[in-house]
């Protein structure tokens, strides 16, 4: 019973040849959902214009996903890993961790508070556009960097 | 050099785009014209290609400047549709212009598409060839 699943296997997808053009095409998603996700905000901030309509407080979600997104992106696998042979590489690679660690907290801490926007604020009442915003950006921003991580594979 | 046919066709498609922007601006039951701003987006979207491809000789291997340029760009053109949605969601235009707009933009990414295609496939991206 312990092993009943190990013959199982995901069909295989050999549909899409990936090849060399994987990591721009992820780059290109990546692109697209970062974007719309910030074009949504920026709807959703001029539907919406006053503090009582949109606390503007829910700006800091998208704007702490972007600054997270640019730092993890920032550093490579390779910092991370530890491959590099110079032996000051160790300081280099605890750095990168920790800089990694703040930035993969501030994109969940980001994500957090925006499903929070979403359920506290708006599934409770009936405005619904508002709260979307922030969420999806979130939601767009983790994913895209799930994409991006393929650019160093 | 590609050929004659293709800059022709090329400026063809450039110039219907263009079109469909000013139809989107100036028919009477518009009327305003705060669509045009979607010009600096296509301005501005060959330019992180122009620079990944000055920046970086290898064609071939998996380029990360290359791959922030297609972010930039796939950036520039998605809000090169989203400003009309925004305008027209705002009542600042109406629906029917950020239609034509939108085509427009099709049109004319198609047309800077193109250009890379059929121009830039060269190894050698030097200023000679202007």
């Amino acid at each position: 019973m312990a092993g009943f699943l190990d013959n199982f296997r995901w069909p295989e997808c050999e549909c899409i040849d990936w090849g060399e053009r994987r990591n721009a095409v992820a780059s290109i998603v990546a692109g697209v959902l970062f974007f719309t996700g910030w074009w949504i905000m920026i709807d959703a901030a001029v539907a919406y214009p006053t503090q009582e309509q949109m606390n503007h407080a829910f700006h800091t979600c998208g704007v702490f996903s972007t600054i997270a997104f640019f730092m993890i992106n920032a550093v490579s696998n390779g910092q991370v890993r530890g491959t590099r042979t110079e032996k000051a590489a160790w300081a280099g690679q605890v750095r990168a961790r920790l800089w990694l660690f703040i930035g993969f907290m501030m994109m969940f801490g980001s994500l957090i508070g925006s499903i929070w926007i979403l359920f506290g604020g708006y599934v409770v009442p009936s405005e619904f556009l508002p709260s979307v915003c922030p969420c999806w950006s979130n939601i767009t921003l983790i994913y895209k960097f799930g994409r991006t991580e393929d650019l160093w594979g | 050099m590609a050929g004659i046919k293709a800059l022709v066709g090329l400026s063809f498609s450039g110039a219907i785009g263009l079109t469909f922007l000013l139809l989107g601006c100036a028919i009477e039951t518009y009327g305003v014209y705060w669509p045009m701003f979607v010009l600096i987006f296509y301005v501005l979207s060959p330019i992180p290609t122009f620079i990944s491809r000055r920046l970086s000789d290898d064609s071939e291997s998996s380029n990360a400047c290359r791959e922030l340029a297609y972010f930039l760009t796939t950036g520039i053109v998605v809000s090169s549709f989203g400003l009309p949605i925004v305008l027209a969601r705002t009542n600042t235009i109406k629906w029917g212009a950020c239609g034509l707009v939108m085509t427009g933009n099709a049109v004319i990414f198609l047309t800077i598409l193109g250009f890379f295609i059929v121009f830039g496939g060269g190894d050698d991206w030097s200023w000679e060839q202007w």
